[in-house]
């Protein structure tokens, strides 16, 4: 009899209980499959790969949600054209576009040279998305994982069915016991209690083995993915750092959308070293007093946290004056990159002109606390270095070693010809993957 | 069979409960930044922009804890310094402005300060980069007053810039006005624009003030103020 069939004949309960811990720890390999598996993970790999930053199947992002936009488009435009050059598109005055970008801009997307049929495929993976149903989100659903007093109840509840095993399993012996003592046979001798388990052992050692062998190696998955977070507080892997401020300000309220009630400050406004330090920086109280020396009431705070602005400044709202007594906001850096890796905003807004969001998230729609979005590891850095095309024109930046590229006839056209092979020339070609751009 | 059943059942659910514990560990609290991997290699020697050094995890020593725990991070320059430009034809931006903050330094300003940036269409454009950035919130887009401060928040509405009240405002006051705010409702922006930025944003409002068109025309750049 094959050993699995053996196994399930003798003790169907073990099966049941393999399964339930399959069902409440396994990931995305127990999710309903889309009808076409291969094509769902090509396009898989084309959206992450050109799409991702900004879009999300199910939410909006720097863009918007794209499942069903497909769709959506059927009939009312070429969905094809408008992916690979929106701005191009556009000008054809199709209304389906213009609704798009009206709501979108002035963010235009990246001209992206994807063929219909890897476009098909993203969008394929984009309509048969499902979100991951992981391990984490199981053990949160339960009541007692929600509070710090997680640990403690997990104990308890461990001992509780230790205690019930155990007991049950003594109530069993004296059934057993009775049982034979009726049929005048003699009783099962009273054996020590680490003896009656050895013997319990002993006796299944199939089950015995087969379960050590998923904890251990469940264990050591667990141990493996563990090691992969560690100093990681952003990303999708694990839960976004989000400490509490001193004063509770609404990133969403002061930068979010006009049309949702918001008031669209520009992320700059406030964060002005984006564009000029390696810091966006934190803005200095002053900058706060730009507007809430005429604001002193909050639409969600009342007067509470706009008054710690005035505490911090100095300001007497009723003589509408300074006093001169200032006390520092002791702000919580949220984004805390190890020194030995070196980053500048100017780059990346100056040069890059890249938006806030792309790393950022949708700290202007979804966010009211400030969090940590992006995982800030190495292969999220290089990652994006790899896709992503620089963007030539108007910065000076990139003229010398253009220069240099083209003025080179052998040399420097060859270069040139291989880094266009796939359309466009990535930060990664021009040596935005040399150790010491940012490890010095 | 059934019985043995239930005790396999059993022995089951005390290893469930004791790998969900182990599960567990992972827990994220969202007030922690968490454990780090060589600590060493995370924080240099050289104080940091935005740490807070008297506070968990970033204490590094109690002697720099206590020296930086009621100072801020975020510091004023040492008094009298300028900037340094190695380009000499921005180098005046860098020089003290001298106009004092008061009616009769913005009187004055507007007398005889002039905006050492040409009226060009390129230095316009460059002013609507950052007018868009710092000033469109409260002033709109084209300097009306109707920005979605004004519209959402309830903000008192700016005049219009090609309104009665400022068409003919004088450069040196808008610059003025950049520099040290004005009334209650506009702040001071000195210290988010530098003076070049201050001076191209002038010339944007100039551009609004003039209903969006380049009426002036290109006038001959002058030496930067101060200069």
């Amino acid at each position: 009899m094959p050993l699995l069939a053996r196994i399930t004949e003798r003790s169907p309960g073990l099966v049941h209980a393999i399964l339930a811990l399959f069902l409440l720890f396994g990931t995305t390999a127990l999710q309903a499959q889309p009808a076409d598996a291969a094509l769902y993970a090509s396009g898989e790999k084309i959206f992450k790969g050109n799409c991702g930053a900004c879009h999300k199947p199910d939410v909006k992002l720097v863009g918007p949600a794209l499942k069903g936009i497909k769709a959506k488009w059927e009939g009312k435009g070429d969905i094809y054209a408008w992916v690979k050059n929106s701005q191009v598109y556009l000008k054809t005055g199709n209304p389906m576009a213009t609704a798009i970008w009206e709501e979108y801009k002035p963010t235009p997307m990246t001209p992206i040279a994807l063929s219909n049929e890897e476009i098909d495929a993203a969008l394929y993976y984009v309509d048969n998305y499902a979100p991951a149903v992981t391990a984490k989100k199981e053990v949160v659903v339960e009541p007692v994982a929600a509070n710090d007093n997680n640990w403690l109840w997990l104990v308890i509840v461990a001992l509780l069915f230790l205690v019930v095993g155990l007991s049950l399993a003594g109530v069993k012996r004296d059934l057993r016991n009775s049982v034979l003592e009726a049929e005048g046979k003699a009783p099962v001798p009273d054996l020590p209690r680490m003896q009656r388990i050895s013997n319990w052992v002993g006796d299944h050692k199939v089950i015995v083995g087969l379960g050590s062998l998923f904890l251990t190696v469940w264990l050591m998955m667990l141990a493996w993915d563990a090691a992969w977070v560690i100093g990681v507080y952003g990303g999708d892997e694990v839960p976004h750092y989000k400490p509490e401020q001193p004063i509770l300000f609404n990133h969403t309220l002061h930068a979010g959308k006009v049309d949702q009630g918001n008031l669209a400050i520009n992320c700059q406004y406030c964060h002005s070293g984006a564009e000029k330090s390696k810091h966006a920086g934190i803005p200095s109280a002053n900058v706060c007093m730009n507007c809430h020396k005429a604001v002193d009431t909050g639409r969600n705070t009342g007067k509470t946290e706009i008054a710690k602005i005035y505490a911090a400044t100095g300001w007497d709202p009723g003589k509408m004056a300074f006093t001169g007594k200032e006390q520092p906001i002791r702000w919580i850096k949220v984004h805390n990159l190890p020194d030995l890796a070196f980053f500048s905003h100017a780059q990346h807004i100056a040069v890059g002109k890249m938006e806030c969001q792309e790393c950022h998230g949708p700290i202007d729609v979804q966010m009211d606390v400030a969090e940590q979005w992006s995982p800030l590891t190495m292969g999220w850095c290089i990652q994006c270095h790899a896709q992503k095309e620089v963007k030539m024109a108007g910065n000076g930046y990139y003229d010398e070693v253009m220069a240099r590229l083209n003025g080179d006839e052998n040399l420097g056209h060859a270069e040139l010809k291989k880094y266009l092979e796939d359309g466009k020339i990535t930060v990664k070609e021009l040596g935005g993957w040399e150790c010491s751009k940012c490890h010095y | 069979m059934s019985k043995r059943t239930h005790s396999h059942g059993i022995a089951l659910g005390s290893m469930l409960a004791t790998v969900m514990l182990l599960a567990s560990c992972g827990g994220g609290d969202k007030n922690s930044p968490g454990v780090e991997y060589m600590p060493d290699m995370y924080r240099g020697p050289a104080v940091e922009a935005y740490v807070d050094y008297g506070q968990d995890p970033y204490t590094r020593s109690e002697e720099l804890a206590v020296s930086q725990r009621e100072r801020p991070s975020a510091r004023q320059p040492v008094a009298g310094t300028i900037p340094f430009s190695s380009d000499p034809a921005k180098a005046g931006f860098n020089m003290p402005y001298p106009y004092p903050n008061t009616v009769e330094g913005y009187e004055a300003a507007g007398v005889s300060l002039k905006d050492p940036i040409a009226m060009t269409e390129a230095n316009v454009e460059k002013g609507k980069v950052i007018f868009m950035k710092f000033c469109q919130a409260c002033h709109g887009e084209r300097g009306l007053g109707d920005g979605p401060v004004v519209n959402n928040g309830n903000y008192p509405a700016p005049p219009a810039y090609d309104g009665a009240q400022l068409k003919d405002l004088p450069e040196g006051k808008i610059f003025h006005s950049i520099t040290y705010g004005k009334n209650i409702a506009m702040g001071a922006h000195a210290s988010q624009l530098n003076k070049e930025e201050r001076w191209l944003v002038t010339r944007y409002v100039q551009f609004l003030q003039n209903g969006g068109k380049m009426e002036r025309g290109p006038v001959a750049a002058v030496a930067p103020a101060g200069n």
